[in-house]
């Protein structure tokens, strides 16, 4: 149970006590001293009960041996992946190393068009452009046509196509799609499309941000760049959410 | 090199679609099958990715657990002598085990024979051929009672000069955080020369084929299993043997030799870290105390003797 429900519970109870002890000269007031007194416990034992001391509790080496090792050791395992020993984001590592040799790969694709066939320009440059633009009806690539001179500047630093981009990223309890939007080569904005996880997207992207919970999307604009803060609670979604954003820049990196 | 004791065999045909790679990783070879299947637009990539993150697992493991590197988390611990020392949560867990599994087994099993094993000529690392010499003041017989922690602090304390030996127990670890990292391909195997995890079915849509070798003919197998979202661990005496006296590498660590008595160790549960412990505790026990300590933690198993004589768990007729 959370534990501000049960601290509800516990206002609730003291409050019920208070008035069994006042109206209920039949019940008495022992029974609403009581109850009282049950509330008070309930509302202490929610207060410094730590979820990690519970999980440390429950398969601490006083139960050792009474609990199976096969729970033993399921648990030990879930708790090394959420630690994440070597999780520095490796697939915003890759997408790095990726980012880096694209430029050159950019100005190839720009000037050999221009200086063969102008016609081959456009099929290659919509069908890249196709896994978006299918999934999203609204079509938004304004500045498709390049001119030659733009992309050798843009190679001193990491430049998106602009456009809108969607990619998903899974996790074992389900899959995240998120939308990346690119403006003047930069990050403009990315949201959680669709969240078909068993748990809700909040706990990464908070319907109304700036409640002190983590915020994955924002941070995708800070960075401008898919490396996000994994939240503990929540590591697979963080990765899946990462993971998509990393995809639907690639794409837009094409 | 020794051969692999078990491999999903033989690899069936794959569509063009699977994914496969090998890395010679923690003094083996690891290899990866994940099984294609339809795949929507940027799923390869993101294959690509969680293949990279499972082969990172196994480096992770390894630079924390391994005895050969005095830099290690485990080899900076066995400096220290009666201090809590605060370790990484890889490390208390997996000690953790370690000792709850020394426990169960009556010291069967005991992390702690990491000095023995390197006095018995155990001290190379395979891969590089290294050579680790620790200097311990270790004229006392040492058990897993002499480690302490604490899960409050998660802290370990270590109650004389020894040596953890993390390698029954870091394997499978490994396989098992990398099986976290697949889960959501459902159709994959890894193979980490005698720890395995098969999850779903195979290429061809069958649980995942999986020969046990035999323990004195090199090359032939003795038994094959079709197992299914399970992890299979082969302990055998013919793996790794000492250069001072050709004994293998399995130590009793109560009597601080090497066991007679047991060929191999196949272990059938439902994770790697634990298949691979229970098989080197089972290798200890002997064939009727192991089948009775598999029973006990719901675990199946086959344990054949060098006489060939085979003992099996009841369960173990389900992966026929």
């Amino acid at each position: 149970m959370d534990k501000s429900t049960l601290l509800l519970l516990a206002v609730i109870l003291a409050v019920f006590g208070a008035s069994v002890a006042a109206g209920h000269p039949a019940w008495g007031t022992f029974t609403g001293i009581a109850i009282i007194l049950l509330a008070a416990g309930l509302a202490a034992g929610t207060l410094p009960l730590d979820s990690q001391a519970y999980f440390d509790e429950r398969i601490g080496p006083s139960q050792r041996i009474s609990n199976s090792l096969i729970t033993l050791s399921s648990a030990a395992i879930v708790a090394i992946y959420a630690a994440g020993y070597h999780r520095t984001s490796p697939a915003a590592h890759r997408f790095d190393s990726q980012a880096l040799q694209q430029p050159t790969a950019t100005i190839a694709a720009v000037v050999s068009p221009a200086t063969a066939n102008p016609p081959t320009n456009t099929p290659s440059a919509s069908s890249s452009a196709t896994p978006a633009t299918k999934k999203n009806p609204r079509p938004t690539a304004p500045a498709r046509k390049p001119a030659p001179a733009k992309p050798v500047e843009s190679a001193t630093q990491t430049r998106y196509k602009d456009g809108v981009y969607l990619a998903w990223g899974s996790c074992p309890h389900g899959d995240i799609e998120v939308s990346v939007v690119i403006q003047d080569g930069k990050i403009a904005s990315s949201l959680i499309s669709q969240c078909l996880t068993r748990y809700s997207c909040g706990w990464i992207a908070p319907k109304t941000p700036g409640g002190g919970l983590p915020d994955l999307p924002s941070q995708v604009i800070e960075r401008q760049s898919p490396k996000v803060d994994y939240v503990s609670g929540a590591t697979e979604s963080s990765y899946a959410f990462a993971d998509a954003v990393a995809a639907a820049l690639s794409k837009a990196l094409q | 090199m020794h051969s692999p004791m078990l491999s999903p065999q033989p690899y069936p045909k794959r569509s063009n679609n699977d994914l496969r790679r090998s890395l010679a990783l923690m003094g083996t070879v690891v290899t990866v099958h994940v099984v294609g299947g339809e795949q929507a637009p940027g799923e390869t990539a993101q294959r690509e990715r969680a293949v990279e993150r499972a082969f990172g697992w196994f480096g992770g493991v390894e630079e924390c657990c391994t005895r050969f590197e005095p830099e290690s988390e485990v080899m900076r611990l066995a400096s220290q002598v009666d201090v809590p020392v605060q370790v990484s949560t890889l490390l208390y867990e997996a000690v953790q085990f370690a000792l709850a599994v020394a426990e169960e087994s009556g010291g069967a099993f005991d992390p702690t024979v990491g000095y023995a094993m390197e006095t018995r000529a155990f001290n190379r690392e395979h891969r590089s051929g290294k050579k680790i010499e620790t200097a311990l003041d270790a004229s006392t017989s040492v058990s897993y009672r002499d480690v302490r922690l604490d899960p409050q602090n998660r802290t370990i304390t270590l109650l004389r000069p020894l040596i953890l030996d993390l390698g029954a127990v870091a394997k499978g670890l490994a396989v098992d955080l990398a099986t976290r990292e697949l889960q959501r391909f459902q159709n994959f195997a890894i193979d980490a020369g005698g720890d395995l995890y098969l999850g779903g079915s195979n290429p061809d849509g069958e649980p995942w084929s999986i020969g046990v070798r035999h323990p004195r003919r090199e090359n032939e197998l003795i038994d094959s299993l079709r197992v299914s979202n399970r992890a299979v661990c082969t302990s055998g005496d013919y793996e790794r043997r000492s250069s001072l006296d050709n004994s293998h590498h399995i130590l009793d660590p109560r009597r601080g030799s090497s066991v007679e008595g047991v060929a191999s160790v196949t272990v059938v549960a439902s994770n790697a870290m634990l298949a691979d412990a229970l098989a080197t505790a089972a290798f200890v026990l002997g064939p009727a105390e192991g089948i009775r300590l598999f029973d006990r933690l719901s675990v199946d198993g086959l344990i054949i003797t060098p006489q060939l004589e085979r003992y099996v768990t009841r369960g173990m007729s389900e992966y026929r």
